[in-house]
């Protein structure tokens, strides 16, 4: 990330990004999720490099116009080019513990390997994954054997093995 | 477009295509699969590869001129100018077809892209590495079914054997050599040939089959279906396409043989093209210059 020291437009500008959400996950700001890559301040223009979680994610064109809008208003009379770049690969590792929080307060398990995860609603580990596969790209569907609820996890992400 | 398509271009259309017309296949389950978990599965899988495609084809206006745009390159063209492999296009027959069919594609999916992250092409190399993070979960829903499917009842072990049959043979054209190919291989774009990923594919595919004991399908599959004209104008004679044969040599699934005449990789289609392409197309045909 790239921050300009001493602007406080570049402050500013961080600052509005932490309040454009996920339309899909309401309480999870951009930046816990990860999503904001690189932002670039001069006197002229601002740049701010998403990454999308899941490439076919409809929310994608929502969030670059979210950004785009709070950007403009933190920095007005600059040039605004916010765009979605395919490098480095989005990994789960890059949601923030607030990001975690966020998920978990929403009903949605945060991602993590191995291990059964952990019931949203009941805390319980006695869990099992029911699909890979839910509602959105980004989740998938577990089952708790204790409070017996199905619930929603998020998909952990990992940098393929070439 | 595709008659002067740089070889660059040509690789990316394989790639491009086959997501895009298996995405729409697989799209059609939405709201019909045998039950829901599934049917997420299947619509999840159609969005991604959708999805994949979009990145490619971005790649590919790159090479084209400023009248192509996305919508252009994945609705605008001719039937003939779609250079997916024809196993892409198959009806969905049966839940058992589509995952059968589904294991085959993306298990020959990740052998391309797997030797792909070594391209030449630095801006190709980015885009699969993020379609791979995303292609692991179709793999792994592809093998789990496929070993349930295999050692479950009797019914869903035909059902699964019964796509594997019907769709084998289309599955060895995945790699149908490409209209470019000693140019895209001299240059290290594409770092391995087709014909020597139709080897590590069919030798990989084979142990999971004997793993199964479903391996007699690659001694009994059908043949591949006939193709049509789906250029207009003037049709050329073209011999009928065909696949090379594939034998057990030494512990292992080997083929034998050539590809004869040619196929989806030079725009040859099975007559169940043209009626997906009116129905993928048929919207931005209607409504040119429409956003939406």
């Amino acid at each position: 990330m790239v921050r300009a020291p001493g602007d406080p437009v570049a402050a500013a500008v961080w600052d509005a990004l932490t309040r454009v959400h996920d339309p899909e996950i309401p309480p999870c700001s951009i930046t816990d999720l990860g999503i904001v890559s690189a932002v670039r301040v001069d006197a002229a223009a601002v740049e701010v490099d998403l990454l999308p979680t899941f490439a076919g994610c409809p929310a994608l064109d929502v969030i670059r116009e979210d950004c785009a809008t709070a950007v403009a208003a933190a920095a007005p009379g600059r040039a605004v080019r916010v765009r979605f770049v395919n490098a480095p690969p989005w990994t789960s590792e890059r949601i923030t513990s607030a990001g975690r929080e966020a998920l978990e307060s929403y009903g949605v398990a945060a991602p993590s390997e191995g291990a059964p995860r952990a019931c949203p609603y009941c805390g319980s580990r006695n869990t099992v994954q029911e699909s890979a596969f839910g509602p959105t790209l980004c989740r998938a569907t577990h089952y708790c054997r204790d409070c017996r609820n199905p619930f929603e996890a998020f998909k952990p992400k990992l940098a393929a093995s070439s | 477009m595709t008659d002067d398509a740089s070889p660059r271009l040509t690789l990316l259309l394989a790639l491009a295509d086959d997501d895009l017309i298996l995405g729409h296949r697989h799209s059609e389950w939405t709201g019909w699969v045998p039950h829901l978990e599934e049917d997420l599965a299947f619509s999840s899988i159609a969005q991604d590869e959708m999805a994949h495609a979009r990145l490619l084809y971005g790649l590919a206006l790159d090479s084209l001129g400023e009248d192509w745009d996305e919508d252009r390159l994945a609705l605008g063209r001719a039937p003939d100018g779609y250079r997916n492999a024809v196993l892409c296009e198959r009806p969905n027959r049966d839940w058992g077809f589509s995952l059968a069919r589904q294991f085959l594609y993306d298990t020959a999916d990740d052998e391309r892209t797997s030797a792909l992250m070594s391209s030449s092409w630095k801006e190709l190399v980015e885009i699969l590495a993020l379609v791979r993070t995303e292609e692991a979960y179709h793999l792994d829903h592809a093998r789990t079914w496929f070993r349930r499917l295999a050692g479950g009842p009797v019914a869903a072990r035909e059902h699964l054997a019964g796509g594997l049959e019907a769709s084998l043979a289309e599955a060895l054209a995945i790699f149908e050599p490409l209209p470019a190919e000693e140019e895209l291989v001299a240059s290290g774009v594409l770092p391995v040939s087709s014909r020597e990923l139709l080897g590590a594919w069919l030798a990989r595919v084979g142990e999971e089959l004997e793993a199964a004991s479903l391996d007699y399908v690659l001694e009994r599959h059908a043949p591949v279906g006939d193709l049509v004209p789906t250029a207009s104008g003037e049709i050329e004679e073209t011999p009928s396409f065909a696949v090379p044969g594939v034998a057990r040599e030494d512990g292992r699934w080997v083929h034998r043989g050539d590809f004869a005449g040619s196929g989806g990789r030079w725009g040859r289609h099975s007559e169940d093209f043209t009626p997906l392409w009116e129905d993928l197309t048929g919207l931005y045909r209607a409504h040119p210059g429409a956003t939406w």
